[in-house]
């Protein structure tokens, strides 16, 4: 599951693009964002879409069976993501052994 | 044909330095691996901006004077960009590790209304992340 400022009509276009299977939510408003206090605090440095005036902190959590948070990463550089395999390695050593 | 005066040359020099480091930046960009230390592209970057700024001061042609002016653009550029790119949170906010989420309800990207709920007895990867650019 995806969580970005995009809004349905842009998540609908990127998922073209990209082909994912996620459910991916629009959060316009921040307000899946700031449940979880990811908002960024820091230099709001690009425009992302056009209805945000906010970012969330790019970040990876994984949640189990009853909504715990097993494993989560935050990137406190955007330009630099969870490395796919970093994540890879995550999922083995948490969701393998439920 | 003329000669090409010593800043032309110049010039292209420092758009050829700026072209090769941003194609490879976006390249590991796309691959999701920069490094965490980009001294070395920062250095990269503004050399080519400062050959730009050295190309121009030494004299172009009109046509010349593009790529200089590109190199300089494309040079200070991408190092204001890693400059501004660190991010923070609320520390007393941000969810833990041993947290359970919050329950939370959105809209999903086909416009439906999405529940947390749904998630209870799954394993869920949740990825937050900017926008799509």
């Amino acid at each position: 599951m995806t969580v970005s400022v995009d809004s349905p009509e842009e998540i609908a276009e990127g998922r073209h693009l990209h082909g994912s299977q996620a459910t991916m939510l629009s959060d316009t408003a921040l307000q899946v964002t700031d449940a979880f206090g990811l908002r960024n605090t820091g230099f709001h440095s690009a425009p992302g879409s056009e209805e945000a005036e906010a970012l969330p902190v790019p970040a990876t959590l994984l949640v189990d069976r009853s909504g715990k948070v097993l494993w989560m990463d935050l990137s406190e550089d955007y330009q630099r993501r969870s490395d796919p395999s970093v994540v890879l390695a995550a999922m083995r050593a948490h969701f393998d052994t439920l | 044909m003329k000669p090409m005066k010593a800043g032309t040359k110049i010039g292209l020099a420092a758009f050829v330095l700026a072209l090769v480091a941003a194609r490879y930046w976006f390249y590991l960009a796309a691959e999701v691996a920069l490094p965490a230390n980009r001294l070395w592209f920062v250095v990269a970057f503004l050399l080519a901006a400062s050959l730009g700024v050295f190309a121009l001061i030494k004299r172009t042609s009109w046509l010349g004077a593009i790529p200089p002016i590109g190199a300089i653009v494309i040079g200070l550029f991408l190092p204001f960009t890693i400059a501004v790119s660190s991010q923070s949170v609320e520390a007393n906010r941000v969810i833990a590790v041993g947290d359970t989420i919050p329950s939370f309800s959105a809209i999903d990207g086909a416009s439906n209304a999405f529940d947390s709920s749904s998630l209870n007895g799954h394993l869920v990867l949740i990825k937050f992340f900017r926008a799509h650019w």
